[in-house]
């Protein structure tokens, strides 16, 4: 925010600011604080707790403030342990866009910790859902995605999900995802998108 | 001639939206996200705009909803995702979508959309 001006520069020691213990529990009270000041600081400083995991990710679920978020956000990715990525990968099932995509985001920076559940997302009774882990392989630097995408265009019935997939194999697919990419076109010979993508896919492989 | 920004994170999508625009003799601009499709904003109005959803930085919600407060020439916007509830559709509505289409979509239903959408449009 902009301060006007005239006025003093405001010190580190802002109202609000920890005013509560700052040991566990005395965090994890105030990351439920009504002041958003307040809870942007418990969040921060909860990030050398991974016992605070769980805390962090239920008030993911319920903070307004976009700040407090991002703080959340980073912690939950420098704790990185199960309950935090079990935490990102619920908000894929959530109605709320902006987080489900910062989810993503987050996600996408922890490919270690992500690969684990992936299996389990990429066969997802939700198409949706599907989709998001597919967006979460965009950038996860991990050795299997292009196996997981091989596999997806393979065997993903719903036309949305391949297509998907299909857009991320065109730029880190190999020579191995030839034979599926044909095969994808076959299976969806009545879809100009597939066709498109997979041709599309199919010419940067060539080229490379 | 008319101007379209296609706005999603899928550079295969972008390029698939846009060369069946060209080819109907659409000018195409794009943009990678929410937020680079309101910078866009400032180069030049867009007669129509193609919005994803699921994008990082901005999704298409929250683009429509600063295009809608912006004072600038307003114009239809076509919401298409891969997102079929009802929740979604009614989201894309009230954030400012004239219309909300379901992908992947046929070259010929988008073209028929977009003349639609471009024909019976009046800037409030």
């Amino acid at each position: 925010m902009a301060l006007k001006k005239g006025k003093p520069t405001p010190t580190l020691d802002i109202p609000g600011e920890r005013q509560q213990a700052r040991d566990l529990d005395g965090l994890v009270q105030a990351l439920q604080a009504d002041d958003p000041l307040m809870r942007r600081w418990a969040a921060r400083d909860l990030t050398p707790h991974p016992e605070a995991a769980a805390a962090l990710v239920a008030q993911l679920r319920r903070e307004t403030e976009n700040s407090v978020l991002q703080v959340i956000l980073t912690s939950l990715t420098a704790i990185g342990d199960d309950t935090a990525v079990q935490g990102l990968i619920d908000c894929l099932y959530l109605e709320d866009a902006m987080l489900r995509n910062a989810a993503i985001e987050v996600l996408k920076e922890l490919p270690d910790q992500v690969a684990p559940f992936m299996d389990r997302l990429l066969q997802d009774p939700d198409p949706d859902v599907r989709i998001f882990a597919v967006d979460v392989l965009e950038s996860l630097r991990h050795p299997r995605v292009e196996d997981w995408l091989i596999e997806v265009i393979s065997q993903d019935p719903h036309v949305n999900v391949c297509a998907t997939a299909v857009d991320l194999l065109g730029e880190v697919g190999s020579d191995q995802a030839k034979a599926a990419l044909a095969s994808l076109k076959q299976r969806f010979a009545d879809e100009p998108y597939i066709q498109f993508a997979a041709d599309l896919a199919l010419k940067r492989i060539e080229a490379e | 001639m008319k101007r379209i920004l296609v706005i999603d994170d899928a550079a295969t999508v972008r390029l698939y939206h846009r060369e069946i625009l060209e080819k109907a003799g659409f000018v195409v601009a794009e943009a990678i996200n929410g937020l680079e499709a309101l910078e866009k904003l400032e180069e030049a109005p867009f007669d129509l705009y193609l919005v994803d959803i699921n994008m990082p930085k901005l999704d298409g919600y929250g683009f429509l909803r600063a295009l809608r407060q912006l004072d600038v020439p307003q114009a239809p916007a076509i919401m298409i995702s891969t997102e079929s509830s009802a929740s979604d559709r009614q989201t894309a509505l009230v954030a400012g979508a004239n219309l909300y289409i379901l992908k992947p979509i046929k070259p010929e239903q988008l073209l028929l959309h977009v003349h639609g959408l471009l024909g019976e449009w009046h800037q409030p």
